[in-house]
């Protein structure tokens, strides 16, 4: 098979290429200011200095996963086209392969948390310091060596070293076809994608707990990771969505990325909206109903000290908005409607994972909450520049994918 | 949509045309085709393909259908139907607390809400479906062609009806043979019956009846007497040769069907009935307290509202022992349940001491426990002030009974061995812990009641000199 293509309408355009090092020197600067008026407090002290220590690394991990639970969504999204042999997403895929190729560089994003760890500070995790844990819940978890700086560091080292992994073979199958256009090399994607769905499910549960369940190592849900991969699928479209509209603003993927792709990513976001209040009301629903004060408070910090107005603010932003909102076929493929709720999810992630973590630090403050603002724009900023030093010399189509006729040609029935 | 067909008599009229159906060999020629006929303005048109054909319904100018709209609506309607009914059972019409939670809407409704949203939506969206296609009919004039059937198979046909706005018999037939169809042919009208066959009516009459014939025998059961003693069907089961509890007999001089254990015998797993460790009181003073009463009719239960204690030990309130006011003491509600406030006394040979050495780990296990268990109505220090007891507070619930504070004076009194009991068989509305708790761990818990009960009444004198000083120092 042979495609007549414009080389040029399927590359990075040559003004983004360079922009990748002022975004990251942007980003930087950012997550810095952010860190500086999250390290305001109005009165000085001791305790103060602690609690604004506390602030500002819970503002970088929330920040952290805002990004990383993106590129992981991107993982599984490739993962799952192959899983079940989809051909309308071929003329797209190249982009989510570029957003999980992000995840090496992510992982050096992680590397501060490692170090406050071995720098024996409990501003994040209160278990790294036995001698200052009072919970004889956390002490249990500590002695029977789960919460150890030690295992934790291994454990982080072998979830991104699966992600990386998965990520590196599917992103050198599909380069390698772009040149070859072998269809066997689908082929062996498609085989191992369910096999990597497995070890995607499990790790990226595990990290969740590890991270972000583990600031608060008294309270616990089985439940939590699967919070976590439905809030990253939500964003992960919305991401891909704003990803792909702009690269066509620039004037590049032209009639590879049609009004039906956005319909049916729409669709997706739409649905992982759904989905995620499916999987945040059932966690809160055990734990309201069986009202056991040891799994109650986790809710209760989060509903007292001025985070009331997060929490129950979720309700509308992260659900019910933008569920009437996506829910009409005609906002889906209307474009600007579809970039208005993207970015709008996008926030709502935002806030998502400020409520998941933040809490913990302490009540609100505005001044630091606003500092934390400025970090996640940082890291966004970020995770941008890394995406566009993956994508720089690489088509951002899988030029050869076998099922590239099919995406191109494909149409939503009308309903 | 229902067909109109004229029902002229005998004549043998030729059938009224409904339209044209022209046949493709494959989809892309259908498309065009369908493109064409989309053009010259038709719109009462349809394509029959054997499989979906994406852009089919653009190609025919097909209008997106009203029926999400209606399914929105009818989830709508069902999310507020349960909504409206859960609040009206629970929070109006039938108050019930479940957990100390509040009446009314929850996060427990929301389930129900989802649904009944989900319900309602998908009888909406088949019946909507049926609705909005005209469906059921029973026969459609395409299928009198014979030709059509391949449409299942592999032919693709284009149809334009009759009813068309625009429709002229001469020109649908010249655009669909521009298109160059395998064959076009004029959908003529279905020349069968379309009256019942007589046989099928009978059967229905038939079925009709039939399915009156139970009401019938209902009706006429409730209208009528009859002096006939109940019919049994299996009288053998309905009447077996052998007693049940509670019933009576005249083999045994008391009149009894259910036995009381031998005198002297032990049953199976009863002998810990007869260890002061699991019962809190001893049995063998007890055969002596009650002089010539057997011992069989006090040995078996405890407990408050055990009628054949307090008939058999009619309980002589001397001051001796501690006696035991109503359970739920002076702070019980106005109306005091009457399984609660009007138990008799228990007066047992309770144990003074623990039946045991306690030592520092039951203490710690006591605690545990007690937190576990007891401080949830009882509250961490005892005063009876726990987080369920506070929540009915402030629900006003005037059926609610504040829980005992272990700290009032008559249970300060209680031997250990009556606290055991206490929470081995419950006491008033609080229920029996045995199923939850060790023998064990319930002394335990009886151990850091006591300890709770001295650390209230304690005096500075209690605390070793060299402690003292903490105590200041702390406040």
């Amino acid at each position: 098979m042979s495609l007549n293509y414009d080389k040029e309408s399927i590359e990075l355009p040559s003004s983004w290429k360079s922009k990748s090092s002022v975004l990251f020197a942007v980003g930087l600067a950012l997550l810095v200011i952010g860190a500086v008026f999250a390290l305001f407090t109005p009165s000085s002290g001791n305790a103060d200095e602690q609690s604004a220590l506390r602030f500002v690394t819970h503002s970088y991990l929330a920040n952290y996963m805002f990004v990383v639970t993106i590129a992981l969504g991107a993982l599984f999204f490739v993962l799952v086209q192959h899983v079940a042999r989809a051909g309308w997403s071929s003329s797209i895929r190249r982009i989510a392969e570029l957003l999980m190729s992000t995840l090496p560089f992510l992982a050096v994003l992680f590397v501060p948390i490692v170090v406050l760890l071995y720098a024996n500070s409990n501003a994040l995790y209160e278990w790294n310091v036995r001698e200052k844990v009072h919970s004889s819940v956390i002490l249990s978890k500590i002695d029977a060596g789960y919460l150890t700086r030690n295992y934790f560091t291994l454990r982080a080292l072998i979830y991104f070293g699966v992600w990386v992994l998965m990520g590196a073979v599917f992103f050198n199958l599909s380069r390698q076809q772009d040149s070859s256009g072998d269809v066997e090399l689908t082929q062996r994607r498609q085989k191992w994608s369910g096999p990597f769905i497995m070890l995607f499910a499990l790790s990226a549960s595990f990290a969740a707990f590890d991270w972000v369940m583990s600031i608060d190592a008294d309270w616990f849900s089985t439940i939590f990771g699967v919070y976590i991969f439905a809030a990253g699928m939500m964003a992960f479209f919305a991401t891909m969505i704003l990803i792909c509209m702009s690269l066509q603003q620039a004037g590049k993927l032209q009639k590879l990325v049609t009004v039906e792709h956005y319909h049916d990513m729409g669709k997706f976001m739409f649905g992982f909206i759904m989905f995620w209040s499916y999987i945040a009301f059932s966690q809160l629903l055990l734990y309201w109903y069986a009202n056991i004060p040891e799994e109650t408070n986790w809710f209760r910090e989060r509903l007292i000290d001025g985070w009331q107005y997060l929490a129950y603010g979720l309700i509308p932003l992260h659900f019910a908005i933008p569920f009437l909102g996506t829910i009409s076929r005609h906002v889906r493929r209307h474009r600007s409607g579809v970039a208005f709720w993207a970015v709008w999810v996008l926030f709502a992630h935002w806030l998502d994972m400020t409520f998941l973590v933040i809490p913990n630090a302490g009540p609100v403050q505005l001044i630091p909450l606003f500092g934390h603002f400025l970090g996640g724009l940082g890291m966004l900023a970020i995770f941008i520049a890394f995406f566009l030093v993956r994508a720089a010399n690489v088509p951002l189509v899988a030029v050869r994918d076998p099922r590239l006729p099919e995406a191109l040609t494909y149409s939503n029935p009308i309903l | 949509m229902s067909e109109q067909k004229p029902r002229k008599a005998a004549e043998p009229k030729p059938p009224r045309s409904c339209g044209w159906m022209a046949e493709f060999s494959n989809e892309h020629d259908l498309l065009e085709a369908s493109r064409k006929v989309r053009d010259a303005g038709y719109t009462k048109t349809d394509a029959f393909t054997p499989f979906p054909v994406h852009g089919i319904d653009e190609a025919l100018g097909i209008k997106p259908t009203i029926l999400p709209f209606i399914v929105l609506c009818a989830g709508l309607t069902g999310l507020f139907t349960a909504l409206l009914m859960q609040w009206w059972m629970n929070g109006v019409d039938y108050k019930y607390i479940i957990s100390a939670k509040p009446f009314g809407i929850t996060p427990a409704s929301i389930p129900v809400g989802f649904e009944l949203t989900i319900l309602f939506s998908a009888f909406t969206s088949v019946l909507g479906m049926l609705g909005l296609n005209g469906l059921p009919r029973f026969s459609n004039a395409i299928f009198t062609n014979p030709r059509f059937d391949r449409a299942t198979d592999d032919k693709f046909f284009l149809y334009v009806d009759s009813r068309d706005r625009y429709y002229n018999r001469d020109s649908v037939r010249e655009l669909l043979g521009s298109t160059q169809p395998e064959s076009l042919d004029e959908v003529l009208e279905d020349a069968s019956p379309t009256t019942l066959p007589r046989p099928i009516w009978l059967a229905s009459l038939l079925l009709v009846l039939a399915g009156l014939i139970p009401a019938a025998i209902v009706l006429n059961m409730r209208a009528g007497f009859s002096d006939l003693p109940r019919w049994h069907v299996f009288f053998d089961m309905d009447f077996q040769p052998k007693k049940k509890p509670q019933q009576t007999t005249t083999i045994f001089a008391d009149g009894r069907s259910m036995r009381p254990q031998v005198p002297g015998t032990v049953a199976r797993g009863q002998l810990t009935e007869q260890d002061p460790f699991y019962l809190g009181w001893d049995p063998d003073k007890k055969v002596s307290a009650i002089d010539g009463e057997p011992k069989h009719f006090v040995s078996v239960q405890g407990g408050g509202q055990d009628a054949a204690v307090g008939a058999a030990s009619p309980a002589p309130q001397d001051s001796a022992t501690p006696t035991q006011p109503p359970a739920d003491g002076a702070a019980a509600p106005m109306q005091p349940p009457a399984d609660g406030g009007t138990a008799p006394a228990l007066d047992l040979p309770w144990l003074e001491r623990f039946p045991f050495e306690p030592s520092d780990a039951d203490l710690k296990l006591g605690k545990t426990k007690f937190e576990i268990y007891c401080s949830a109505c009882h509250g961490y220090s005892g005063y009876g002030d726990g987080l369920v007891s506070k929540r009915a507070a402030s629900l006003l619930q005037d059926t609610w009974t504040p829980p005992t504070s272990l700290h009032a004076d008559r249970v300060q009194k209680q031997p250990v061995g009556q606290i055991f009991h206490t929470i081995s068989k419950g006491q008033g509305k609080m229920a029996s812990y045995a199923s939850s708790l060790t023998p064990k761990e319930r002394w335990a818990i009886v151990l850091y009641v006591k300890a709770l009960q001295r650390s209230r009444n304690a005096k500075i004198d209690d605390i070793p000199v060299e402690q003292r000083s903490n105590l200041t120092e702390t406040k």
